[in-house]
């Protein structure tokens, strides 16, 4: 057994307990009212359990982190995988530490889901450990991305409370327009996150089946001489195509409830790397995300957003505000020194300059200037409670497009992050 | 509004007084009685909030809001996104025609985009206006807001006014039984133990720790300041230098604008085995190393095109360029940039061949870019008569050079020596090893046989590999000056202590009076409630007075 076998079963490992932990916390935070039990009692049990389960999960974790390291040769946060599984690790550790200063059940209950997610999503690109190309060969890559990561964590701890406050405030007695807007977008977020893994689920579903079609593209290119280049490439899908990439033939397709051929082609702006792919990605996510969401509407027979509502109500919403509050005040400082100082720095020695105005670079600086003006809104009154919530979740998005988003529609010097 | 400026308790505020200076008593009704005081700045008077502003004050004004501060660092957000929907310009090398690019790569999208300018937005006149006016916002609203939370914080009356003390977010009134002043003594000891600085006056008390801390946005705003002056700094053409050399293998060539000379000793790529790639990657070149060996040379004399000499060039460095690693050389730095592979001749020890005696004489040298006038193989001499460093044909079929640069080279020569016309005979030599070339070779010497220049007897030849040198690799350098770059770097620097100051320390204050055995508390943070109503909790529980951290929330009793 060497170091990168045992490192994917410690994965494994963990991916396993944050799954147990996230079930303990929900059984804290939904069957407080159970019969034949002091709520206050069964929710500090529970909620240890899961504590418990998710401190064993990240040491889990971190075994596979370091015996990937040292397996591979080079600090596993090198591609999308290695860096999603981090960005995973970096908010267990976040939750941890908030989670030591409040020691709130709720939080747990949305954050180790988050998690859980994350690593799912990590598991959709490709594992093998990949050598380092000479722009990654430097120890700023240690430090660079560690600390960008770790600031995003606390980031979406954040994210994680805001949404707990966001649900808890939420009032389904309102019928008024003001009050309708809000259940709406809080049940839009929920909408989204379903989405996600409706994703997850059509991704691993049809991986599982071993579904395989195979477009061979045509790129044409400007080079840094301005000569035109013509490259064509195949182009591999995992999910069944929709979408076709831009400017491509079929090689080999299987079909899908009878369908044998692409509906449509993607649009030339897309220009990430396999964005024809992406955009397939994207829609398969949607539809699945919409029939998973319409399957617990059924059952539910209410939005999901009313399911959750009732089980929050012991905990106070300046809590819930002061707790995402004080993740982003802790990921603040964090996130500007490791996504910008430090992203500055190794900048200067590779590129030879701090600042190009790279779309990662812009989308880095933006995600600071929206944190900053979440920061400044808080000294005013009015911009706490419900207000400053809504601008943390839709922090955490704007972290998720700088990390993913970026990536998939934007091309640039950090297209490598890709797949 | 008018308000009468002069508190209770006798001391004079200046205008715009939110708190009184000297007791704390709420001076503006502008919020519910029963509602946590707005303790920003602690209450204290503004410039900003001068009466009758001049046009001066109203700019002051303006900047010094921070609800404009907000809307600035929102637009400039959002003027930063826009310019990533497509690549800007500058990511383009010799784009001469961005706005036909933009139409052709991008559709109509891109060519409006290109249009409206923001394909250069980052550059453009309103995004740098954004930048500057950050910028001016900063030192204005940090200087209305430092000083007087400056006197306010260094002036603070220990005894408060009860309406200060019950409108805190964090609150308590208690009986006190027993002697007063001992148990504020108490209290206060346990508050030192806590590390707070404490004074007290008589049965009041006023503990407080970690001020420093509320100085950590201004720190924050001074490194930002100085960062954006110092990237402003950069567009000082002195400060400022970006070029880029192509440099052959064995090739040194002078940096534009200096008198450095910047050698490529050697280029090497490396690319991973097969064996180092996952099952997914095999068979794919995965680059391992870009290196450039190169020596960077000072010219100490002739060094500006002199015609008669040659510069003289003196080593002052030598570095293995990789991507993560340029070469530094007081300011100046070489970054690898890109290379090409491209194979230049540098210099070639050709063998003169007889055909007549069957003897080959020399090997002589033969430098491209420097031939030498005269070389001697064995008894005869080689005077060079024609260069064309880029031989080609013009359109009447007479022999030209397409350009300076070593592409193609041939060399015609005349021999003279033993058994050969005085005149000597006229023979062109093309060292470049291609098919074509020879061809071409034997074509001219042939006409120049026909026109009697030569006998044809003589041929050049080049014999082991040895006796070639060439470059395989062209690499590109990218030369930089940026004397701002220390600026910009403390400017981050100061920016980071005053964050991590500001975000991981928190300011917290306990007011307290005794009044007839009644106690009233009030405690006060700008971040964290949570942390001061436990420690505020912990501290009384020790001095027999059990209570809850949570009912010390003022928020939660008036809710």
């Amino acid at each position: 057994m060497n170091w990168l076998d045992i490192s994917s079963t410690a994965f494994q490992a963990a991916f396993y307990l944050y799954c147990a932990s996230f079930i303990c916390y929900a059984i804290a935070v939904a069957g407080k009212r159970w019969s034949n039990r002091e709520p206050e009692l069964h929710n500090r049990r529970w909620g240890r359990f899961g504590f418990i389960l998710a401190v064993a999960g990240w040491v889990c974790h971190l075994t596979f982190f370091f015996t990937r390291w040292k397996g591979g040769g080079h600090i596993p946060t090198s591609n999308m995988y290695e860096f999603m599984t981090f960005l995973a690790m970096a908010i267990v550790f976040a939750f941890i530490i908030v989670h030591l200063i409040y020691r709130n059940n709720l939080l747990g209950a949305f954050a180790i889901p988050l998690v859980v997610i994350i690593i799912a999503y990590a598991a959709v690109f490709p594992s093998e450990v990949q050598p380092l190309i000479p722009a990654l060969n430097s120890y700023w890559l240690k430090i660079h991305v560690t600390t960008a990561a770790t600031g995003e964590a606390f980031f979406a701890v954040g994210f994680a409370a805001a949404l707990v406050q966001l649900l808890r405030v939420i009032d389904f007695s309102r019928t008024d327009k003001a009050g309708r807007r809000e259940q709406r977008w809080v049940e839009f977020v929920l909408f989204f996150m379903v989405v996600i893994i409706g994703f997850l689920v059509s991704v691993f579903a049809f991986r599982g089946g071993g579904y395989e079609a195979k477009f061979q593209q045509e790129k044409v290119s400007i080079n840094q001489q301005g000569v035109e280049n013509s490259v064509t490439q195949t182009v591999e899908y995992g999910l069944p195509p929709i979408v076709a990439p831009y400017n491509s033939e079929k090689l080999s397709m299987q079909p899908y409830l009878g369908i044998k051929d692409p509906l449509f082609e993607a649009p030339s702006w897309m220009n990430g790397v396999n964005a024809g792919r992406k955009l397939n990605t994207v829609i398969w996510s949607l539809l699945s995300g919409a029939i998973l969401y319409g399957l617990l509407r059924l059952i539910a027979r209410k939005p999901i957003a009313a399911v959750i509502h009732p089980h929050l109500s012991d905990i106070d919403p300046e809590d819930l505000d002061e707790i995402s509050y004080r993740a982003i005040a802790i990921g603040f400082p964090v996130f500007t020194l490791g996504a910008l100082i430090f992203a500055m720095i190794w900048a200067q020695i590779a590129w030879s300059r701090f600042w190009g105005w790279d779309p990662k670079e812009v989308w880095a600086l933006i995600t600071w200037l929206f944190y900053s003006a979440y920061l400044h809104l808080r000294l005013s009154r009015g911009w706490q409670g419900t207000r400053s919530a809504w601008l943390a979740v839709i922090g955490f998005i704007v972290v998720l497009f700088t990390l993913i988003g970026v990536n998939l529609v934007i091309a640039g010097l950090h297209s490598y992050a890709g797949v | 509004m008018i308000h009468n400026t002069k508190c209770e308790c006798g001391h004079q505020n200046p205008t715009g007084t939110v708190l009184c200076e000297s007791c704390g008593k709420p001076l503006v009704d502008d919020l519910p009685l029963d509602s946590p005081l707005e303790m920003r700045y602690d209450g204290a008077a503004r410039r900003s909030q001068k009466k009758n502003p001049a046009v001066i004050d109203r700019v002051w004004n303006f900047f010094s809001s921070v609800k404009i501060a907000i809307w600035l660092i929102i637009l400039t957000l959002v003027g930063a996104a826009i310019g990533t929907i497509y690549p800007q310009e500058s990511t383009f090398i010799n784009l001469d025609d961005p706005a036909a690019f933009y139409k052709e790569t991008y559709g109509t999208w891109g060519a409006v985009y290109q249009a409206l300018g923001l394909s250069r937005t980052y550059e453009s006149w309103w995004f740098i206006g954004l930048l500057v006016m950050i910028g001016t916002s900063l030192v204005i609203c940090s200087l209305d807001r430092v000083l007087p939370l400056y006197k306010a914080l260094s002036k603070q009356q220990v005894r408060k006014h009860l309406t200060f003390l019950t409108r805190q977010q964090t609150v308590l009134e208690a009986d006190i039984p027993g002697d007063a002043e001992k148990w504020v003594a108490d209290f206060g000891a346990q508050l030192k133990r806590k590390r707070y600085r404490v004074w007290t006056e008589g049965t009041a008390l006023l503990a407080e720790k970690n001020r420093f801390s509320r100085w950590g946005p201004y720190i924050n705003h001074i490194g930002l300041i100085l960062f954006l002056l110092a990237v402003l700094g950069r567009s000082v053409p002195a400060w400022h230098m970006d070029q880029y050399v192509s440099i052959d293998e064995y090739q040194v060539k002078q940096i534009p604008g200096t008198n450095y000379y910047v050698g490529n000793d050697k280029f090497i790529v490396d690319y991973y085995k097969d064996e180092e790639l996952p099952d997914q990657l095999k068979g794919t070149l995965r680059a391992k190393l870009y290196q450039t060996e190169a020596t960077l040379y000072a010219c100490t004399q002739y060094c500006n095109d002199d015609p008669l000499h040659d510069p003289v060039l003196e080593k002052v460095e030598s570095h293995d360029i990789e991507v993560n690693s340029p070469l530094e050389y007081k300011g100046l730095k070489l970054y690898q940039y890109n290379f090409e592979q491209k194979i230049r001749l540098i210099e070639v020890k050709p063998m003169l061949l007889d055909a007549k005696s069957g003897q080959s004489y020399g090997p002589f040298d033969l430098k491209m870019d420097d031939p030498a006038e005269k070389s001697e193989a064995g008894p005869y001499t080689l005077t060079l008569n024609d260069v064309y460093p880029d031989f080609g044909l013009d359109e009447e079929g007479r022999p030209m050079t397409k350009s300076r640069d070593f592409n193609n080279p041939a060399f015609v020569f005349r021999i003279t020596g033993p058994d050969l016309a005085e005149e000597g005979e006229l023979y062109i030599y093309f060292p470049m090893p291609s098919a074509d070339d020879k061809g071409v070779q034997q074509q001219i010497n042939d006409s120049f046989k026909k026109l009697g220049s030569n006998s044809g007897r003589f041929n050049f030849e080049v014999g082991k590999m040895e006796n070639v040198k060439f470059s395989q690799y062209t690499t590109f350098l990218n030369v930089r000056v940026d004397r701002a770059m220390p600026y910009v770097w403390v400017g981050a620097a100061i920016s980071m202590i005053g964050l991590v100051m500001g975000f991981y320390w928190h300011h917290r204050r306990i007011w307290l009076r005794i009044d007839g055995g009644r106690l009233t508390l009030g405690a006060h943070t700008n971040k964290n409630t949570y942390g001061i109503r436990n420690e505020t909790a912990s501290a009384l529980a020790k001095c027999g007075i059990a209570v809850d951290p949570k009912a010390l929330d003022n928020r939660r009793n008036s809710r």
